[in-house]
């Protein structure tokens, strides 16, 4: 249960040192894209932020969410911000089971009522009165419906909460949705990504501590600071991609050589998170840097859009003529924008004179 | 022909490529690169924020490479760039920055911000707006062969002198050895025990070595003052040299943009791969360690503390190894705060201690280096860099305080064993 000590006193009592305080503080600035005056508001923030009490419910759902925040960061400060906050359900941590589990939810959502913040990972299955997926005899979608009446926020954590993910697939048998698509009067932060970073999770935890409001969110309701730009875009393979240069098999000497996997696949180009940022295992690698191309993850209906080893730009449905035009056009109009860089670049080349040591100073009396 | 400044904006136009174009689209103006950069941390002034230091480059990137940026040219908006803010940026691009490579590696958008002032340096030079200290040094490189003016004549007085000292033959110019060994100017002209302790270390060893006439000294001034033209003319000396004598590897010096200029750059300026390795000297001795080749006894029970050399550590990721040296040797060594990829800088590097104007600013900035070293309590400071040894002696001296300096290999020769050593 949420009780009266701040972060800033629990986290002592754990052992975390003020300076590996700042440094989390520090990188969650960064992480949010704050200025680095930010991380003395932040850490006051935090420091007196009291535990504010959490629900987390989990539904259709693989616990694989669940497991990249608790197993991959162990015991580092982000798994503690978990302690610190009061986490008063969360079926696969807890350690009450049965009854007195289901007792300590409804006593939270009603102590906190207004208060909470609810924590989702799964999707909500609707068809046939919800019954594919139930908890204590509740079903899923009756439990959403309850828990969201008191909760101050809603965090939509994966894909499958945030977007509908794996089982709202092509067929979708269970006809299951995303939070999004059930409650509609609260404020909902998806956090996609099958799983989603644990410090994106962990992040957005501590911008809700610290400032009291919603991060802002892009058109998809994720938070801009973490989905704000696309793996391509920070991909240290991409200087490959600019040069042209593409693995075209798993096992040719592109691929030996480290160059970009964008003809193999990979959804780098359309896919927004941190991955290649943040990483993944302590900032360790991620999928790209072991050699395999983004599966698009932390993007709605990744699952239906083709192929994980088909590239971006060969189309998953036939595509008509226009299409086909417009593509063309867009590659020269690309291509007549590097090359006039590039003519830039050479021009410059053939301009350079070799400097000498007699050609570093300026004649004397020329006017500045 | 002399400098101007259309030969300025013009390397500036050479020098942009894929990498530098990416990075000032990146850059997200968090300013964690402030708090990376020692000039900033020691005067609080924001001028000296990294990313700053780039904007003239930026401002050209922007109007020249960029599709709103032509646009606006086209229509005579946009910023140009003028000769008198290049002369005001002079300060900025050489004496307030050791290419010390601490912002590059806190930038959360993998911004290699020294990299870029490496580059824009070109444009600098070009223009005119070098500083003079480092166009001497590099005038004297090229017409008397060392940026301190040291001859031939010197180095031999030296190798001579080591030869006395250990009683051990010094090889010159012997063809189809291993391992041809070249030193900095600092330590031919400061340090020449750094010869001797080798001597010493590669006699016990078993190591077939050289030194040579023609490329005794590997520091490159070129790679300081930004102009990759003076640079190839430097590291071809080496090279040339080297592939003459038919060397298998290159010790670079205990000098940290010496290893740079040989390790990286020297490939890129003369556009192929060498017919030998480079190898730095903490690496070969590390080696040898692990070989059971280098025999010590006895451990000196004086505090010691290590000051990372950034071109050796964090830019040339050789962080292990000065470690393992020490403790070889040493039973008391205290790490400073913010020890290996993330220690902080001499103050001296990347041309910085050659030029006279900026010596206040780098003792300013030295009180970093002073609470870190006080903060270990140590009486003596090791070091792999003769560059930094120097500036650190000179900061140490300006703060009149009573802390010994000693190179690692001469640490390491210290305590050789007896009955192998001289």
């Amino acid at each position: 249960m949420a009780d009266e000590h701040s972060l800033g006193e629990l986290l002592r009592e754990q052992g975390i040192s003020r300076r590996g305080f700042l440094k989390f503080c520090g990188a969650m600035a960064s992480l949010m894209a704050l200025p680095s005056s930010m991380v003395p508001a932040i850490a006051a923030a935090l420091e007196k932020a009291q535990r504010p009490s959490v629900i987390w419910l989990s539904f259709q759902e693989c616990t694989g969410c669940t497991e990249s925040l608790t197993r991959s960061h162990s015991p580092t400060l982000e798994s503690l911000i978990l302690n610190a906050i009061s986490l008063d359900y969360h079926h696969t941590l807890q350690a009450a089971s049965g009854e007195a589990a289901e007792a300590a939810r409804e006593a939270a959502m009603k102590q906190f009522f207004g208060k909470y913040l609810l924590v989702v990972d799964g999707s909500i299955p609707t068809k046939d009165g919800g019954v594919y997926s139930t908890i204590a005899g509740i079903s899923n979608l009756d439990m959403l419906h309850e828990a969201a009446k008191g909760a101050a926020a809603i965090v939509a954590v994966g894909t499958c909460a945030a977007f509908g993910g794996l089982p709202h697939a092509s067929p979708n048998p269970t006809g299951a949705v995303a939070v999004s698509d059930i409650i509609k009067d609260k404020p909902i932060i998806n956090v996609s990504g099958c799983p989603p970073i644990p410090v994106v999770i962990t992040g957005v935890l501590a911008h809700y501590l610290t400032f009291g409001t919603i991060p802002e969110l892009d058109d998809l309701g994720r938070p801009k600071s973490f989905y704000g730009e696309s793996i391509h875009d920070r991909c240290y393979r991409r200087p490959f991609y600019d040069q042209g240069k593409f693995a075209k098999t798993f096992d040719d000497e592109g691929a030996r050589n480290g160059w970009c996997l964008f003809e193999l696949g990979c959804k780098g180009p359309t896919t927004f998170n941190a991955c290649a940022t943040t990483k993944w295992n302590q900032g360790t690698s991620f999928p790209i840097e072991s050699g395999h191309g983004c599966l698009g993850c932390s993007e709605p209906d990744f699952w239906d859009a083709g192929s994980f080893y088909q590239a971006l730009s060969t189309p998953i449905t036939p595509v008509g003529r226009a299409a086909a035009v417009a593509a063309a056009a867009g590659i020269v109009g690309g291509a007549a924008i590097a090359m006039h860089n590039r003519h830039t670049k050479a021009a410059a080349k053939t301009a350079h004179q070799t400097v000498t040591i007699d050609d570093l100073e300026k004649p004397s009396g020329e006017a500045k | 022909m002399s400098a101007s400044l259309e030969r300025g904006l013009n390397a500036f136009r050479e020098v942009m490529d894929a990498p530098i174009a990416s990075f000032f689209n990146s850059c997200v103006h968090c300013g964690l690169c402030a708090d990376a950069c020692l000039f900033h941390t020691e005067t609080g002034d924001p001028k000296y924020t990294p990313i700053h230091k780039l904007e003239p480059l930026r401002k050209l990137w922007k109007r020249e490479y960029t599709v709103l940026g032509k646009l606006a040219s086209l229509v005579g908006l946009g910023e140009t760039v003028s000769d008198v803010e290049l002369e005001e940026w002079s300060p900025l691009v050489y004496d307030s920055c050791t290419l010390c490579g601490r912002c590059t590696l806190v930038c959360p958008v993998g911004n290699d911000i020294t990299y870029m002032i490496r580059k824009m340096r070109e444009g600098m030079a070009a223009a005119g707006h070098a500083p003079a200290g480092l166009v001497e040094a590099s005038r004297r490189t090229i017409e008397l062969g060392s940026p301190m003016g040291i001859k031939l004549k010197a180095f031999m007085a030296q190798v001579h002198g080591q030869e006395e000292e250990t009683g051990i033959e010094i090889p010159v110019d012997k063809a189809g050895t291993d391992y041809l060994v070249i030193m900095s100017s600092m330590e031919i002209l400061g340090y020449p025990e750094y010869l001797g302790s080798l001597a010493r270390i590669f006699r016990q060893a078993g190591i077939s070595w050289t030194v040579s006439s023609e490329a005794f000294e590997a520091t490159n001034s070129g790679i300081q003052i930004g102009v990759s033209d003076i640079a190839r003319q430097i590291v071809s000396r080496v090279v040339d040299a080297a592939e003459q004598l038919g060397v298998k590897y290159v010790i670079s010096p205990e000098c940290g943009h010496a290893f740079s200029a040989l390790r990286w750059e020297g490939p890129n300026l003369i556009g192929r791969p060498y017919k030998f390795e480079v190898v730095h000297v903490l690496e070969l001795l590390d080696q040898l360690r692990k070989d059971g080749r280098l025999k010590t006894e006895g451990k000196t029970d004086k505090a010691l503390t290590l000051h990372d050399p950034c071109q050796i550590v964090r830019r040339g990721g050789i962080v292990a190894e000065p470690r393992n040296l020490v403790n070889m040797v040493a039973s008391d060594f205290r790490e400073m705060e913010d020890p290996g990829m993330y220690n902080w800088c001499c103050g001296g590097g990347g041309g910085v201690s050659a030029i006279t104007g900026a010596e206040e600013l780098r003792f300013k900035v030295f009180r970093i280096k002073k609470r870190q070293i006080e903060g270990t309590g140590a009486g003596t400071m090791v070091t792999a860099c003769a560059n930094c040894r120097n500036v650190l002696e000179e900061g140490l001296e300006h703060y009149k305080m009573d802390t010994r300096m000693i190179g690692i290999t001469e640490l390491v020769a210290e305590h050789l064993k007896q009955e192998d050593a001289s």
